[in-house]
């Protein structure tokens, strides 16, 4: 039997019994449209998280004092704690990274929690100290005012979400404030010379912080070691971020042997939260692919009913000659074209239910070719091995038997 | 050379322990241009030798062979090709695909011999018509009655041109016209040269035949030209 002639059969069996077929291809439509929407939303997902990333700048390095976990002697063993010292960077140190090869600007920071007060009204927020003369990329980024300069002392720079909405009325430009240290022992007052845009506080930062001078921050803190918490390094060239933080570390090294600190690139923290990502994307198509499994085994049971039914018919296709292939083939054929349709009906289903999902969610789903081609290649391939037990059934039944069956 | 020759020929089935023999050493020649009725009661082998004269069985012992070739030493691919373009099947109830068309039901073995699909039609077209149901081409046989059902299956059966035509009580479900309407057509075509063996319990059909062969508890009992 030649193949057009098969698939013709095979479609009028299809219309003949349509039950039968929507039935049998219900499980497996079910399947593609869990592995098509799940494989969306893990997309969505991985492309909502990228796109918070992308409001990162990919072209800092992060160097933190502070233990690194390292692993324990022995095979097999976890992860612990170093016991080397923490770190202290000072600005001998930013000078150090500054002179590194390929380092564009460095931003040290000193960070601490601190009541801000202003008139009446208190309000918890991350004070920052940094280099004003530094910050070349907060500069634009002012909405009213300005941005604090090297020779400020007691003036800060307030974030927008600060200065709009942790008070009854707004902070402006030319305002007092004054801020408590976290157990109230101290105080600094402090004019308010610029207001930041809204969402343009740097990404290194919070978005409910205040920023003065280090010189300032020293005489809050009112501590004798003054170290920075963190120094910000921004990579001259973006695609060279992995080469300079590894400078970076080396010319730290020289003076900071045997302590405890890390440099890390904003990347690699992105390439790592992606990979977790990624697994799972696919760790939800997987879900999937078990209902998928399910649709077949159904499928597979339907056909197994169909042989039942039409074994007189088979008992007739070979009294007049079709071979076992034949037989064999043609529900081979059956199955296939049942995965194929219910393949395409899950795919169209599964984009509705995803750009559903993806509404309802606020996530930007997208339904790759990919995901269009595991839930074609897995619908189609799954029902045709689900097909190969019963088909085999019906190619080899005895006509004499088959035609005594009604 | 006989169109078929038979010799001893042998069938038991195996029931639990034992062979149980169905046919018992049959001996017999048909040339071509016959019409044989094969008669007998029930149970006496008629069914199965006429399943193995159409190669969906195998004899246990003897040779049977047909236009020379024999049928015991064949395999199922080649059964299916001798069943396909040597021999024309019309069954007692019909066995008709009902959820194809009668032209869909004649034109079968031709898509199973892999015709193409013009010839194919042509010549399903053309063997309705000899059977006077050139108007019901596009009908489900289930929309039919026996009679004319028993015509499309007729039809079918000729299909491939074959060699000959096994007949197995063609007119035991239907009334009397359609019997004698199924006898004529039987007739015709026997005129018309074509080899027709048919089983049947009707006496009044082995009227148009030119041999009758009785048999009994697997034996050949009476061979009458």
């Amino acid at each position: 039997m030649r193949p057009d002639d098969m698939l013709e059969y095979v479609l009028s069996s299809f219309r003949s019994d349509w039950r039968r077929a929507f039935m049998s291809s219900l499980g497996i439509i079910i399947g593609v449209i869990s592995i098509v929407a799940l494989l969306s939303v893990g997309q969505g997902l991985y492309g909502g998280v990228s796109e918070q990333f992308g409001d990162m700048d990919m072209d800092l390095i992060s160097v933190r004092p502070g233990s690194e976990m390292v692993m324990g002697p022995g095979p097999g063993s976890r992860p612990v704690l170093s016991s080397a010292e923490p770190a202290e960077f000072d600005h001998k140190d930013v000078k150090i990274v500054e002179n590194v090869l390929g380092v564009d600007a460095v931003y040290p920071l000193k960070t601490a929690r601190a009541l801000l007060s202003f008139r009446g009204d208190n309000s918890s927020v991350n004070i920052v100290g940094i280099s004003p003369e530094n910050h070349d990329d907060m500069k634009d980024s002012v909405a009213r005012g300005r941005f604090l300069t090297g020779s400020d002392y007691k003036a800060a720079v307030v974030s927008s979400d600060v200065a709009e909405n942790s008070f009854r009325m707004k902070i402006s430009p030319g305002n007092q404030i004054r801020v408590y240290s976290a157990d109230k022992s101290r105080y600094m007052d402090l004019k308010v010379v610029g207001v930041l845009e809204e969402d343009e506080d740097p990404s290194y930062a919070s978005n409910d912080g205040i920023y003065v001078s280090h010189r300032a921050m020293k005489e809050f803190l009112d501590s004798e070691n003054y170290y920075y918490d963190s120094i910000i390094v921004r990579a001259r060239d973006s695609a060279e971020v992995e080469v300079v933080a590894e400078k970076v570390e080396k010319a730290l090294s020289r003076t900071h042997r045997n302590e405890a600190y890390s440099v890390e690139a904003m990347t690699t923290i992105f390439e790592s939260v992606l990979e977790v990502l990624n697994m799972i994307k696919y760790a939800l198509a997987g879900i999937g692919s078990i209902s998928l499994v399910v649709g077949a085994i159904g499928i597979s049971n339907v056909m197994m009913l169909t042989v039942k039914e039409r074994t007189h018919e088979i008992g007739v296709m070979k009294a007049i000659g079709a071979t076992t292939w034949d037989v064999r083939a043609l529900y081979l054929l059956d199955a296939g074209m049942l995965g194929l349709v219910s393949s395409l009906v899950g795919i169209l289903l599964g984009t509705l239910v995803s750009n559903f999902v993806g509404s309802v969610a606020m996530l930007p789903m997208e339904v790759t070719a990919q995901s269009v081609a595991l839930g074609l290649l897995f619908g189609v391939s799954i029902t045709t091995v689900a097909g190969i037990y019963p088909a085999n059934k019906a190619a080899v039944l005895d006509p004499i038997e088959a035609l005594r069956g009604e | 050379m006989a169109l078929v020759e038979i010799s001893n020929l042998e069938k038991s089935y195996r029931v639990g322990e034992t062979d149980v023999p169905v046919l018992k050493g049959i001996d017999l020649e048909i040339d071509e241009g016959e019409f044989v009725a094969l008669m007998g009661p029930s149970g006496c082998g008629k069914s199965t030798l006429m399943n193995i004269l159409g190669c969906l069985d195998r004899p246990s012992r003897g040779r049977i062979l047909l236009k020379g070739q024999d049928l015991g030493h064949l395999s199922d691919r080649d059964l299916a090709r001798i069943r396909r373009e040597e021999i024309g099947f019309v069954f007692q109830n019909f066995n008709l695909i009902g959820r194809i068309s009668n032209l869909k039901n004649v034109e079968l073995p031709m898509t199973l011999k892999e015709t193409a699909k013009n010839l194919r039609r042509d010549r399903a077209m053309e063997l309705l018509e000899s059977v006077g149901l050139g108007h019901r081409l596009d009908y489900s046989p289930s929309n039919l009655s026996g009679g004319e059902r028993q015509r499309v299956a007729i039809a079918r059966a000729l299909a491939n041109d074959p060699s000959i035509i096994l007949a197995d009580e063609p007119t035991g479900n239907l009334d009397e016209r359609s019997t004698s309407d199924i006898m004529d057509i039987m007739r015709e075509l026997n005129g018309e040269g074509r080899t027709i063996v048919m089983v049947t319990h009707d006496i009044e059909t082995t009227r148009c035949c030119n041999r009758v062969i009785w048999m009994r508890d697997g034996t050949i009992q009476e061979d009458a030209s």
